[in-house]
């Protein structure tokens, strides 16, 4: 079902991810448009307007939804993802103002550009978001919440981590490396196919299986009890590792790892 | 979404806040009457900041939560650069009952609303969820007398232990202690007391603390309650806006509500306890032996109801316009947010 070869390439993504973490280079968001490339937009102007991190996987999140329900080329990925994160604000009760979402979304575009002055422009950019963001509502019918796997996430590795010894837990960065998982899944729409809970397991049997760390008390071979099967009832060997893949496969489609 | 448009057949038109109008009107798919509340985008300022924050809080919250004594979101639809959203028709509210000099509250009746109200706060709390604008006028009534909870423009989750919230909610004579004292951290002690203070006025028929100030708000309270001691509430000196009040000795409730019986003395006292500590929540409000003891909460259809207003949907009722028009959020609010 799983060969070897595949998770050594997790283990070197891991290790690309840390030697990356060092210097991230700045992206021209000009040069290429995909739907990768724009969450890595919303990450990026999220995080400079200083938003919560469920703001900003609400923002990826609501990202996916409105292009799973329209076709891609028909709007600009860019003012979508600005109007996400605009949304994703009022949504969380976090509110971004809209100068500032447009100030740094336009920055972050066109790099090293000045702050759009109080004229045509910025109006109607202002007009933009506004109406995408209407748009963005109808599209998903005004459902715009979202159960994150975050929640079910901290609370798993709570428990876990009263099932090991406490040298062992602190030996490996499970919570870093599950959490750097499960943010880096919302680059991909695959996300949506999966239950919160299904999702946030799969981020830590991810990170189980970098580290070769066994849960004690469980047995991995066939017949055996899964850690995760307290948790969740309903989730089968199969789909976990699909899941699995589909995060592995996130590493894949980023432009520089080429 | 033309569709919706002609789902809703705009019956009449019933009042306007700041934000939004609000239209009776006929579900041609289910042959009902509905609420349709229409968000404005207004002015050409307003309608720059997109959705308003208010409607969307709403939409999102009430998408969730269905419950006999909450209101029900039916639906939500956009034309143009409208959204509207739909809920269950309501006749009236408990203000205007309150009021009319005409009904008679019982006992039993007002047994029946506290009860019906208590049962869908108890549903928020369980799902994290403060209201934080109970009053009169947002316990609706419908013609069959089941009461709703409705107005959810400022109700919030709760329970994230690092979020500081806005201690200017609830209209000020519902406003408990803690948040004139300019608490930041709070629970559902905010809406029990103001179910204490509306318990209060069903009994009295006009409004309990009427404070025309936050001073006089806690004057008011003082008087009633006592000037709280560092006994009955522990640390309250340290709350943002505390001040030094002059030491009332408070008044007897049996004094106030001279035809109560213990065990209904007992419910008003828990719910209106100084310290938000000691302050019922609602499990312990509903197994109160108020709600078990004699007599029994009148059922739905026998409860009072407004001459004003006609049980028959088909006719024009054009007092309960107030009502809806006070919904639409805003500018008839003289009593919210001012300070």
């Amino acid at each position: 079902m799983y060969n070897c070869t595949k998770m050594k390439d997790v283990i070197d993504v891991l290790q690309l991810q840390r030697e990356k973490s060092r210097q991230v280079p700045a992206i021209d968001y000009t040069e290429t448009e995909n739907s990768f490339i724009a969450v890595r937009y919303i990450f990026e102007c999220g995080i400079k307007l200083d938003a919560q991190p469920l703001t900003i996987a609400t923002a990826a999140i609501l990202y996916h939804r409105f292009f799973k329900e329209t076709d891609s080329a028909g709007y600009d990925s860019y003012l979508i993802a600005a109007t996400t994160l605009y949304l994703a604000g009022k949504v969380k009760d976090d509110p971004l103002k809209i100068r500032d979402v447009i100030n740094v979304t336009h920055n972050t575009l066109h790099r090293g550009s000045v702050p759009l002055e109080l004229g045509d422009e910025y109006w109607n950019m202002r007009d933009a978001i506004v109406q995408a963001e209407l748009l963005i509502m109808r599209m998903l019918k005004f459902e715009v919440t979202v159960v994150h796997p975050h929640r079910y996430l901290l609370h798993y590795l709570k428990s876990l981590e009263g099932w090991f010894p406490q040298e062992e837990w602190d030996k490996v960065p499970l919570v870093k490396a599950s959490f750097a998982f499960l943010q880096d899944f919302h680059f991909d729409a695959a996300i949506l196919d999966y239950t919160p809970q299904h999702t946030a397991v799969a981020c830590i049997n991810l990170a189980l299986q970098c580290y070769g760390v066994q849960v004690p008390y469980t047995d991995e071979a066939d017949g055996g009890v899964a850690w995760y099967s307290v948790f969740v009832e309903d989730l089968q060997k199969d789909k976990l590792w699909e899941i699995m893949e589909k995060i592995m496969e996130v590493y894949e489609k980023e432009p520089d790892a080429k | 979404m033309g569709d919706k448009l002609k789902r809703y057949e705009k019956v009449e038109y019933l009042g306007e806040g700041q934000f939004a109008t609000v239209y009776k009107a006929r579900d041609a798919v289910n042959d009902t009457i509905v609420a349709v509340k229409k968000i404005k985008l207004g002015s050409r300022a307003e309608a720059q900041d997109g959705i308003n924050r208010t409607a969307l809080r709403e939409i999102k919250l009430l998408q969730e939560l269905k419950h006999p004594n909450i209101i029900n979101l039916m639906d939500v639809f956009g034309h143009k650069s409208n959204v509207s959203l739909v809920f269950d028709f309501m006749d009236t509210d408990l203000e205007v009952i309150i009021k009319d000099n005409n009904i008679v509250l019982t006992p039993a009746n007002i047994k029946a609303y506290m009860l019906m109200t208590l049962q869908g706060l108890e549903y928020l709390h369980i799902n994290w969820i403060l209201h934080r604008d109970l009053k009169p006028n947002n316990l609706l009534v419908n013609c069959n007398g089941v009461l709703k909870i409705g107005d959810f423009g400022l109700a919030k989750f709760y329970g994230s232990p690092n979020r500081i919230y806005t201690h200017q909610v609830v209209t000020r004579w519902y406003r408990a202690p803690e948040l004139l004292f300019g608490a930041r951290m709070y629970g559902t002690g905010i809406d029990m007391w103001a179910i204490g203070c509306i318990l209060a006025e069903l009994l009295l028929r006009v409004p309990f603390f009427p404070g025309d100030s936050d001073l006089d708000q806690l004057t008011r309270i003082f008087q009633v309650l006592g000037t709280p001691t560092d006994e009955m509430w522990p640390n309250v000196k340290i709350l943002p806006d505390f001040i030094t009040f002059k030491t009332f000795p408070g008044t007897p409730l049996r004094h106030i509500f001279t035809a109560a019986g213990d065990d209904l003395l007992d419910l008003v006292a828990g719910l209106l306890s100084i310290s938000p500590l000691n302050r019922y929540n609602c499990h312990e409000a509903l197994q109160a032996p108020y709600f078990s003891n004699k007599p029994p909460p009148t059922q739905g259809p026998q409860l009072p109801f407004p001459s004003s207003v006609q049980r028959n949907n088909e006719h024009e009722k054009p007092n309960l316009k107030r009502k809806l028009l006070e919904t639409a959020d805003g500018a008839p609010h003289p009593k919210r947010l001012v300070f």
